[in-house]
């Protein structure tokens, strides 16, 4: 039992109410959304607004999903956050083992710059990587997309990784190396399967550092590889504000998200407080 | 092969990545900042030293948009941390009661900013908002269009502040709560014993250990916060009158909307080197890094 939990019944029971009613509080945007875009159009934009739909309808999902460029837009997002996510860990794992088990001064000079990275506005790496994408023949493709996106996923899964290879013990690498494994195979096959956790949960934030991209995908896109966020800022722009199918396709492009938290939020709660509590 | 050797191998893939997409384009950037030249028609690059510099500083829009940024952070990281230290208190006297909080509580973390900032737009939006209209049933505001959160330029840059501490003060809670809970109960029975009460237990014990994470948390969200662009965007595009035009959407506007790079580049060029210094700054004010290995 922690220092600062309460013991007393009545001090329990209000934080309990007073945290409830902050819950409910702080659902309402996303509840007030769901329920915007079961609405029928002339109800969205109501004076004064209902929380409630009078009729629900599921129209603004079908409009939002015939709308031209809408399904690809979400196979282009998966794909995108696919490959970033492959390059992000690809990348990370070797680098973040490295700083961790051999400390050299390299090492060390180049986490620290990775963090600086990270400080980098998006914007400023992104408008030139337009003629650099441009200059190498990719211009508007998921793997141009998704490697910009990786400039973003890169540092954090670095800092990640080398959290989760700081915990496991040096005394199992040498066990692998005095039985005969090469420093590759002894990463390969003793020191990643220990980390497995680790992996799973930084690959979960280089894809969602992907999948809720915008700018990137604003600067870097135009017809074929456009993602979804793009699609839901323009429709802002094209259509006026028709806001039945924009909430439905936030909803839509919100569920994989939530799915996956409901899956996996133990790790991803271990993810986001790892790096900073142990800094 | 040494194992300094095989450490600098291990590093080479994620370190020449970083060379050609984050520091190659970062070097042209800052580069394209002495030029002056057409994107469209691709024309000549003028030089023109340091013309651009010029007039980013003497701009006032530059000026202005530097202190919106600022202001912007400081109202973001305020109360994302005001609020986000009182739940994670409150979640700490619940202990492993407050599971269920705390699993809802993640939830926004995960949404897109760019949803964010639509949804929030959705719920000022003048003369429709839900917002409005439940302070005015509320008996808070005397008509439901008396706060004009999107069309105000007083107002606005509270109002796109919005949708970022609704999204991530989850994440400072979340930071907070497992500080708490490293912190070692005895130190606080002993307090207790010598008779200190819950706010001076706060103010003397809680807030002096927690300092390196309450650190870690205000320098990454003050970073983010200062590199918001999506649910501006979205929201209110910078506008009414420039009011919510920051750092990025200037320095998008001026590349894209204008056609300007090389000012762009020189505006964004001063953008960073803003950022890391005032990184930097915050890092030896607040973390104070001690004798600790990292």
């Amino acid at each position: 039992m922690n220092g600062l939990e309460s013991r007393r019944w009545s001090t329990r029971t209000i934080i309990w109410i007073a945290l409830a009613i902050a819950i409910v509080l702080y659902a309402f945007p996303f509840v007030y959304m769901l329920f915007t875009s079961f609405k029928i159009p002339i109800e969205t934009n109501a004076i004064p607004p209902k929380i409630l739909p009078s009729v629900w309808t599921i129209d603004n999902y079908v409009k939002a999903l015939q709308t031209d460029g809408v399904v690809a837009s979400f196979i282009n997002s998966i794909d995108t956050a696919v490959i970033s996510t492959l390059l992000s860990l690809v990348l990370a794992v070797p680098a973040a083992y490295a700083v961790t088990r051999y400390r050299t001064r390299l090492g060390r000079v180049f986490i620290l710059l990775a963090l600086v990275m990270r400080m980098v506005p998006a914007i400023v790496v992104g408008t030139p990587l337009i003629t650099v994408f441009h200059n190498l023949g990719m211009s508007d493709t998921s793997v141009a997309l998704a490697i910009a996106q990786t400039t973003i996923s890169l540092p954090l899964s670095i800092w990640l990784m080398a959290s989760f290879f700081e915990s496991v013990p040096t005394e199992l690498e040498e066990a692998a190396r005095v039985d005969g494994c090469s420093r590759l195979s002894a990463l390969w096959r003793v020191i990643l399967p220990v980390t497995k956790g680790g992996i799973a949960v930084t690959a979960i934030f280089a894809f969602l550092a992907s999948w809720n991209d915008f700018i990137f995908a604003l600067l870097l896109t135009s017809v074929r590889a456009v993602t979804t966020p793009v699609m839901i800022a323009n429709f802002q722009s094209q259509f006026g504000l028709d806001w039945g199918t924009m909430t439905a396709l936030s909803v839509l492009y919100s569920i994989p998200v939530i799915l996956l938290t409901l899956a996996l939020q133990r790790h991803i709660v271990a993810g986001l407080t790892l790096g900073s509590v142990k800094g | 092969m040494s194992d300094k050797r095989f450490a600098a191998w291990l590093l080479f893939p994620a370190a020449l990545f970083l060379a050609v997409f984050v520091a190659w384009p970062l070097v042209r950037f800052i580069t394209d900042s002495f030029f002056t030249y057409n994107p469209i028609s691709d024309g000549p690059h003028k030089f023109v030293g340091f013309a651009n510099y010029v007039e980013t500083f003497t701009s006032p829009a530059f000026a202005n948009s530097a202190w919106r940024t600022v202001a912007y952070t400081v109202i973001v990281v305020f109360f994302e941390f005001a609020l986000g230290l009182i739940v994670a208190l409150l979640f700490t006297s619940l202990g492993n009661a407050s599971r269920v909080f705390r699993t809802v509580f993640l939830y926004p973390l995960m949404i897109a900013p760019i949803v964010a900032g639509l949804l929030w737009r959705f719920l000022l939006i003048d003369n429709s908002g839900i917002v409005n209209q439940l302070l005015y049933e509320a008996h808070l505001i005397p008509s439901p269009d008396a706060i004009g959160w999107l069309s105000d330029p007083n107002v606005a840059l509270f109002a796109i502040a919005l949708p970022d501490i609704w999204l991530t003060t989850s994440f400072i809670t979340l930071v907070l709560f497992a500080g708490l809970q490293n912190i070692p109960a005895d130190v606080l029975e002993a307090a207790r014993i010598d008779g200190a009460r819950y706010p001076t237990l706060l103010v003397r014990i809680v807030i002096p250990m927690l300092r390196p994470v309450i650190a870690v948390a205000l320098i990454v969200r003050g970073v983010d916060a200062a590199r918001a662009f999506d649910t501006i965007v979205v929201m209110t595009n910078g506008g009414p009158q420039n009011s919510t035009e920051t750092l990025s959407l200037l320095v998008y506007n001026t590349q894209i909307a204008n056609g300007d790079p090389g000012l762009a580049s020189a505006m964004g060029t001063v953008y960073l080197v803003g950022m890391l210094l005032a990184s930097v700054a915050a890092v030896m004010l607040i973390w104070r890094p001690g004798s600790e290995d990292r």
